[in-house]
């Protein structure tokens, strides 16, 4: 039979060293996670494989578009928030299909589908190395979340070892209006 | 002494752990490599006429430039070109799936790579161009019945790039089973 001093004594160390390894590891999702980049609305704003310049960052209660020849008005008891970029793809054709906005409170918001059929939607484009492209991201959210806003983008949502880009938005470059025209070259 | 046995296998079971766990680590990173070796394209064969691959022979049929005004008397906004590749491979032998996964783009030898225009946009450009012929299947659908031996398949890919890189562009293909070996042909179009 194992006598139980060397097995206590050989155990306890073991599980000490184990549980050291456990504290310190980074969490999988951690490991795994986006490659983040950050910078602010008056710089481009660089990855390894793709870039973005915010231009503007509009407020409206309504937003309007012509969609097939229809005329088409969306209303919201929030706030529109459309976002005109520019973005670039440096390695590979790629889209840049995820885009969120996190509001004063911390939390995010998708873009909209209300307006998924606006002219100009920047995830619904495929980007090309060399060929930089413009368009908008359209959210809608209430309206005391548009405080510090943070537009986070990727080429899918919640993306694993590939690069994610955050934005900061300025406060005072939010300019409110009641209607918003979207036309075919944007706002 | 059959707990001198009991004791000996004890200590070797909680010896031979960090073995097992190396080994399970060094199996599955080997797997993971082998899936992303499977996903590149680094042994090119580059070819200016004919090149076999995948149970075939492939060569550069046609390339098209469209958007300077000069084929078609297209012009596209600023620095944007379409390039229209066409390939022919004759099968040497029953391909079957050999060609699951078939990748067309093209690169530019800085490390740029552009990948073709999908199936809905690629049909509609061919309609517009040539409205009295059914458009050409890329490769992905060609990969779906592929041609039987001795036998030819045209596929054509359309692509999207600036005028800049026009000049040193190569068109390169691969298939799953076969990456990251891969073919290529250059372009020459200036």
């Amino acid at each position: 039979m194992t006598r139980p001093a060397p097995m206590v004594l050989t155990i306890v160390p073991v599980a000490a060293l184990l549980a050291a390894l456990q504290a310190t590891t980074p969490p999988y999702a951690m490991l795994t996670g986006p490659i983040r980049t950050t910078g602010h609305q008056t710089e481009t704003v660089l990855s390894t494989t793709f870039g973005v310049k915010v231009h503007r960052v509009l407020k409206a209660g309504t937003i309007a578009y012509t969609r097939f020849g229809r005329a088409v008005q969306l209303q919201t008891s929030g706030v529109w928030i459309v976002v005109s970029a520019e973005l670039r793809a440096f390695q590979e054709t790629m889209p840049v299909r995820a885009a969120t906005l996190i509001g004063a409170s911390g939390r995010s918001y998708r873009q909209s589908r209300r307006a998924g059929e606006a002219p100009g939607i920047l995830s619904a484009k495929v980007v090309q190395p060399g060929l930089p492209t413009t368009g908008i991201f359209v959210f809608e959210l209430p309206d005391d979340e548009t405080l510090g806003m943070k537009l986070v983008l990727s080429e899918q949502y919640d993306p694993q070892l590939k690069d994610e880009i955050g934005v900061f938005l300025e406060d005072d470059g939010t300019a409110s209006r009641d209607r918003l025209e979207i036309g075919k070259d944007g706002v | 002494m059959v707990f001198d046995r009991e004791r000996k296998m004890w200590w070797l079971s909680l010896a031979s752990l960090p073995a097992l766990v190396a080994a399970a680590v060094v199996i599955n990173a080997w797997r993971n490599i082998e899936n992303y070796r499977h996903r590149i394209e680094t042994d090119i064969t580059q070819g200016p006429d004919h090149l076999d691959y995948a149970g075939a022979t492939w060569r550069l049929e046609n390339v098209r430039l469209l958007g300077d005004g000069r084929d078609a008397k297209l012009r596209l906004p600023g620095q944007m070109r379409l390039v229209i590749v066409r390939l022919v491979a004759t099968a040497t032998r029953d391909i079957g799936d050999a060609w699951g996964q078939c990748e067309v783009s093209l690169t530019d030898g800085t490390g740029r790579r552009w990948l073709p225009l999908d199936v809905s946009l690629s049909n509609d450009i061919s309609r517009d161009l040539d409205p009295g012929r059914e458009p050409v299947s890329g490769c992905g659908i060609t990969s779906l019945k592929p041609p039987p031996k001795d036998h030819a398949a045209l596929i054509e890919e359309k692509f999207v790039v600036p005028a800049e890189a026009v000049p040193v562009l190569s068109v390169k293909l691969s298939t799953a089973a076969l990456r990251p070996k891969a073919i290529g042909f250059a372009l020459d179009l200036n």
